[in-house]
């Protein structure tokens, strides 16, 4: 018995050791920092610099990513419900094919692709231009914050949908012929039979969502260089033009808290469902 | 950071090379911060050179990264190396910010008096870097320099000075764009220019010495340039105003000279777009060849500085090759280039506009204090 005890020690040995130096000893190192003045010592001056100069950024990277959060949910479950629901089966096989794809592409490569896409003479308008919907001086940009909640749907919508769209057609069918045929329309069905049964899935798929746009700093670095701008451009612009890692922990402290709560109803979800 | 590993191993390796010994063949390692066209240069263009006229030495290139931390790196590189009689490094190519703590920690050879070539620099950035003396420890690779790029279709005639600038972008608002200061140099260089413009001591800035309480003094440069940004467009960084130029969506604004000039040649800009360096002055950084004090092969060292600081190299180099401004003075180089070179890098801003309205950056801590207060009154 105690040597399965010593075997089972061994073998997780190899996986804590890689979470503990890679993951919890940064995490530590770098919450301490935060309370750390410049020269040593323990301050909350990392903290008073931090909302003196960027509060109206944290708020501006809540409204964005809670903003993008929303709007991926309301994709996916479109995506999910339609691949579900759809009637016509070429229509689904397309979509089924086509909707993963951003999934592949890094943000970075994402963030390029739209840069040009979004601008003001970008693909985009010029092509709304050559169609005649548009005249060449109605066009605007969209690289600002309107660029970078795009981008952020864009590229997450994929990975909320596949999980989405996974869980619905695991449900059982039978509650959907049964609203349909009591004549129920099918976005009827989607709102009231599918949406409430796919909830846990949905909720947990948006929250590892949020938790990746928070950390992305290519996307707004590259799309928008507008102020209000994400917390993570504050974090590199600190450390890059003035070596101040105080202040970027600080920031990072704010964001670890902004994700925990996050993280906090994502365990209570899987802990209920366990 | 994440180039650590190659750059350790390169060293490792460079160190072994150093360790054999390979008959009275010299092994030259130059260090190069910056990006990849930096090490490019010195491995495909000096050592081919160097090589055919030593033929005893081989030059080993290596690259320490992009930007302030590769200087950094080779500084520390050097740091380490402190205690010992011969270092690795014999020839490094460092940023305009890191040569002034080099010098102070004595970490460098006042190599200048013993080439000949030391005599073609006149410079005020050959003799202070960012508020320190370094006359005699360096000779500047090249000279980069921030102007405003103009689209000739879209602007009758180019604003001036900086005054002239604020009023045009008033009368045409969202034609000017430029990074604001987190989204990359060009940005920072043309804020910096603002505030010269702006504020009444401005030499202060660029030569110190520092005093904490002057940055009181910048609220209505910067109250100015906050009404200013209403009226512009804030683009996505260096690249990004470049690309809004290409695209029509501005019609001016600031970006590096080198810069302009490759994205021109590369068919990335059209050709008819032209370039005007505003006064009273906008900055521009060189980078500099320097030597480090106990350099293993000093004497090649010094041969190599030579030969890549000499007017031919330079001409055929640094203003053909890659669009910078030569690092020793102009009026050298100029003889050995044709016109139709010389022009394409001189025609929009001339020698004497680089000699009256090239500034430097400003003293560290003021350079700090202009970032801070921007943020402070500028953005939030």
């Amino acid at each position: 018995m105690q040597d399965r005890g010593r075997l089972g020690i061994a073998l997780v040995a190899p996986a804590l050791a890689a979470v503990l130096v890679l993951f919890v000893y940064p995490l530590g190192y770098s919450l301490a920092t935060a309370f750390e003045a410049k020269g040593g010592g323990f301050t909350f001056g990392n903290f008073v610099k931090a909302f003196e100069f960027y509060s109206v950024d944290i708020g501006f990277t809540l409204v964005i990513i809670g903003l993008s959060t929303l709007l991926i949910a309301l994709a996916a479950i479109a995506i999910g419900g339609y691949l579900v629901l759809g009637e016509n089966p070429r229509a689904v096989a397309l979509l089924r094919w086509l909707y993963r794809w951003p999934l592949f592409i890094p943000f970075v490569v994402a963030a390029q692709c739209m840069r040009s896409f979004l601008a003001k003479n970008g693909l985009m308008n010029n092509s709304f231009v050559a169609l005649g919907i548009l005249e060449i001086d109605q066009t605007t940009g969209f690289l600002d914050w309107r660029g970078i909640v795009i981008t952020f749907v864009w590229k997450q919508t994929p990975f909320v949908a596949l999980l989405v769209a996974g869980a619905m057609a695991a449900l059982d069918r039978s509650t959907i012929e049964a609203a349909r045929n009591l004549g129920a329309a099918r976005l009827r069905v989607l709102v009231e039979i599918l949406v409430p049964q796919v909830k846990p899935t949905l909720v947990v798929g948006l929250i590892l969502s949020f938790v990746t746009m928070m950390s992305v700093l290519s996307v707004p670095l590259m799309i928008s260089g507008e102020s209000p701008t994400m917390m993570t451009v504050d974090m590199a612009f600190r450390i890059n033009n003035y070596g101040d890692y105080g202040t970027a922990n600080a920031l990072g402290f704010i964001s670890y808290l902004l994700t925990a709560g996050c993280a906090w109803v994502y365990l209570r979800r899987q802990v209920r469902q366990s | 950071m994440k180039r650590n590993p190659a750059l350790l191993a390169a060293l490792a390796l460079s160190a072994a090379a150093l360790a054999t010994p390979a008959a009275a063949q010299t092994t030259l390692n130059v260090v190069t911060a910056g990006d990849q066209n930096m090490v490019d240069y010195v491995k495909d263009f000096l050592a081919p050179r160097f090589e055919k006229t030593n033929p005893k030495a081989t030059v080993k290139a290596v690259g320490t990264g992009p930007g302030d931390a590769g200087s950094q790196k080779i500084a520390e590189k050097l740091q380490a190396q402190k205690g010992n009689a011969a270092w690795d490094v014999d020839v490094a190519v460092i940023h305009q910010k890191m040569a002034g703590d080099l010098v102070r920690e004595g970490l460098l050879a006042p190599y200048v008096k013993d080439v000949a070539t030391g005599k073609l620099v006149t410079s005020e950035s050959s003799k202070n870097a960012l508020g320190t003396n370094v006359a005699g420890y360096v000779i500047p690779m090249f000279q980069s320099q921030t102007a405003i790029a103009w689209n000739p279709g879209l602007v009758k005639a180019p604003p001036k000075d900086y005054n002239e600038l604020a009023a045009w972008a008033k009368a045409n608002p969202r034609k000017f764009g430029y990074n604001g200061i987190k989204g990359g140099m060009s940005g920072v260089a043309f804020v910096v220019g603002w505030v010269y413009a702006n504020t009444p001591d401005s030499e202060r800035l660029m030569k110190g010495p520092y005093d904490a309480s002057t940055k009181a003094k910048w609220d209505g440069a910067l109250g100015k340039l906050k009404e200013f940004n209403r009226n512009v467009v804030i683009t996505p960084g260096n690249a990004g105003t470049l690309d809004m130029l290409n695209r029509g969506e501005i019609s001016m604004g600031p970006v590096w000279v080198d810069m302009f000039y490759t994205w021109m040649a590369d068919g990335k800009l059209p050709p008819t777009m032209r370039l005007q360096l505003i006064g009273p002055g906008m900055p521009g950084q060189p980078m500099y060849y320097v030597i480090p004090a106990k350099a293993a092969n000093m004497a090649a060292a010094k041969k190599f500085v030579e030969m890549a600081t000499s007017p031919d190299v330079q001409a055929e180099g640094i203003v053909k090759k890659f669009n910078w401004y030569p690092g020793i003075d102009a009026q050298h180089v100029k003889a050995k280039l044709d016109d139709k070179t010389w022009n394409k890098l001189f025609v929009d801003v001339t020698p004497k506009d680089l000699a009256a309205k090239g500034k430097v950056f400003p003293i560290k801590p003021y350079f700090d204090d202009i970032l801070e207060s921007y943020e402070r009154k500028v953005l939030n």
